[in-house]
């Protein structure tokens, strides 16, 4: 459904983006993880129009984004943190000048949305007077109108309460359920990019580091609480097997390792295991590894 | 159909704004003040001697007419220019800076669409500010001076002298004159818009169009470019004046016009190029 190829972009000479490629599948929602200026938003930025690539293209639903602007766009609704709406003008009115870009607007529509987003009581204020979190729900609001078949949303949960980036995680799962909807995620807050989403890409300085769902970035390395005994005989030998010993009792085995032969074979060599369990390790602990590691 | 609904959009958040409006309380108030000198100050006395000293009767030609030709002459090359660098330099420049063009551009608008859109609706700002000064100028001269009166119009830099003694003849051009600043004034909407399409913060294209258009303004007046004076554009905007003479010059405006247009043109293809070839980070 959404695809960049090859993209390269630089500011200034400096590189921002070193030929990234990634796709969305229909129906997904996928993570754009990185540090600061690891090259999302210029990401984002390339899939929107906003920024054009040195090299490479963004296709929306098989449309490129450089060659049909307005035919790809057709497609997407986006979502930026702190959205900057005109604040002297009502909710209704931002939607409704919002909307006339993308076509007539659908007024009972309209009203459907705000009534989902839980805006109806106050849709008809000015949005100087709304918090960040009705701000975030009216931005919800005019990214569905006319209805995307894919959302792209650029930290969107920043500066939310817990309350408001649950509704928020909730919203879209549904929206995903109901629809179909395919989605694409920037996000820091890495526990909700774990709760939300199907697939993750990684950036590092601008360099793609991963692409791949959770299970297969654990699988990638997976890690074992070990208690081996004698310890230094038994680094020794799994050192000599490709593992990596992250600290004592702590080992990551390669990802074709199967556990039960470097069991076996760690008993063979006359060394007592008395544990060898899988970590479960977070999204962030994954991140952090990765980032770091590359 | 899609333009005119974004064009309604674009005006609503125009005329939204009330910065906007400013303009227009300030030329009320100061409608009220250059009135207030006619009718009671030495004005009515240099009136008087201008009028009579030309072999016309002040009864006839003190008038609100007369009066608003002196408001539309006095002030909107002045005092109305701050206001349409001011409104059209924030066009484009003010929403880049506050993030409102990120939510507009996330949209299946073309950029060429987005700055047509806003470039209409300045010159749609421009038309109906010089309107608004004529009509509320005119409205305050009757209330102090009467209807009835003809036109008495003396432009010495542009060399025009015209006397309408009817109403009907007075009020049908100083109508046309109207229509005729309007179009002038678009020149200088569209170099701050053109500046506002730049990467500089929406005071700066303010500032820099009035500035250019002082420059131009204070070296036309120069001795030494006095015989190159048709190349400034401030002579040029001052074209409408000729629609102004009792026999109206058209070639001389449609030349002046013309030269306009195609400045205007410019003004916008560049300030076109410049925001195409730019990059909105998000």
């Amino acid at each position: 459904m959404l695809t960049v190829t090859g993209l390269h972009k630089s500011f200034g000479g400096k590189p921002a983006l070193l030929d990234v490629s990634f796709s969305v599948e229909r129906g997904e929602i996928h993570g754009l993880l990185g540090h600061n200026g690891a090259g999302k938003s210029t990401t984002l930025g390339i899939i929107l129009g906003m920024v054009a690539p040195d090299r490479g293209d963004a296709t929306i639903g098989g449309i490129s984004v450089q060659r049909d602007h307005a035919g790809a766009l057709r497609q997407v609704g986006a979502i930026f943190e702190s959205p900057a709406f005109y604040e002297y003008l009502s909710g209704w009115e931002n939607l409704r000048i919002l909307a006339s870009y993308s076509g007539p607007f659908d007024e009972k529509a309209a009203r459907e949305i705000v009534d989902r987003v839980g805006l109806t009581k106050r849709i008809g204020s000015k949005v100087r007077t709304y918090s960040h979190g009705m701000r975030q729900r009216l931005a919800l609001a005019q990214a569905l109108l006319p209805e995307p078949k894919v959302l792209l949303l650029d930290e969107p949960t920043d500066g939310l309460d817990p309350e408001g980036i649950k509704w928020f995680r909730d919203f879209i799962l549904g929206l995903r359920a109901e629809r179909g909807m395919t989605v694409l995620f920037n996000s820091h807050l890495l526990g909700e990019v774990e709760q939300m989403c199907d697939r993750v890409t990684i950036l590092r300085e601008g360099r793609l580091v991963h692409e791949g769902t959770l299970k297969d970035l654990r699988e990638e390395a997976p890690v074992y609480e070990v208690d081996l005994d004698p310890w230094e005989q038994a680094a020794a030998f799994l050192d000599l097997n490709a593992a990596q010993i992250l600290s004592p009792g702590r080992i990551a085995l390669p990802p074709d390792a199967d556990p039960a032969i470097t069991v076996a074979a760690l008993v063979g060599n006359g060394i007592r295991v008395s544990a060898f369990a899988p970590v479960r390790r977070s999204l962030e602990d994954l991140y952090l590894e990765i980032t770091a590691a590359r | 159909m899609n333009f005119l609904r974004q064009l309604r959009g674009e005006l609503r958040k125009l005329f939204g704004r009330p910065r906007s409006f400013m303009g227009y309380g300030v030329f009320v108030v100061m409608e009220a003040l250059i009135l207030t000198v006619y009718k009671f100050g030495r004005g009515q006395e240099y009136m008087r001697d201008l009028i009579e000293r030309n072999g016309y009767s002040f009864a006839t030609y003190f008038s609100s007419l007369s009066i608003t030709f002196m408001i539309m002459t006095l002030s909107m090359f002045l005092l109305g220019s701050v206001f349409f660098a001011l409104v059209a330099g924030d066009i484009v420049a003010k929403e880049t800076e506050d993030g409102n063009l990120r939510l507009v551009m996330a949209r299946p608008v073309s950029r060429l669409r987005l700055l047509l859109i806003k470039y209409t609706s300045i010159v749609i700002y421009t038309f109906t500010f010089v309107f608004f000064v004529g009509i509320t100028g005119y409205l305050m001269a009757i209330a102090a001076m009467g209807v009835d009166g003809g036109l008495f119009v003396m432009e010495p830099k542009m060399k025009v002298f015209a006397v309408f003694p009817s109403w009907a003849e007075g009020a049908g051009r100083l109508t046309i004159g109207a229509v005729g600043i309007a179009i002038s004034m678009i020149t200088l909407s569209s170099l701050a818009f053109m500046f506002s399409c730049f990467k500089i913060k929406p005071a700066a294209a303010t500032i820099i169009t009035l500035a250019l258009l002082f420059v131009d303004m204070i070296l036309q007046n120069f001795p030494f470019f006095r015989p190159y004076e048709e190349w400034f554009v401030t002579w040029r905007m001052s074209c409408w004046l000729f629609l102004m003479e009792n026999q109206i010059s058209w070639p001389k405006i449609f030349e002046s016009y013309a030269f306009l247009f195609g400045l205007n043109a410019t003004l916008f293809l560049i300030g076109f190029t410049s925001f195409r070839l730019r990059d909105f980070k998000t």
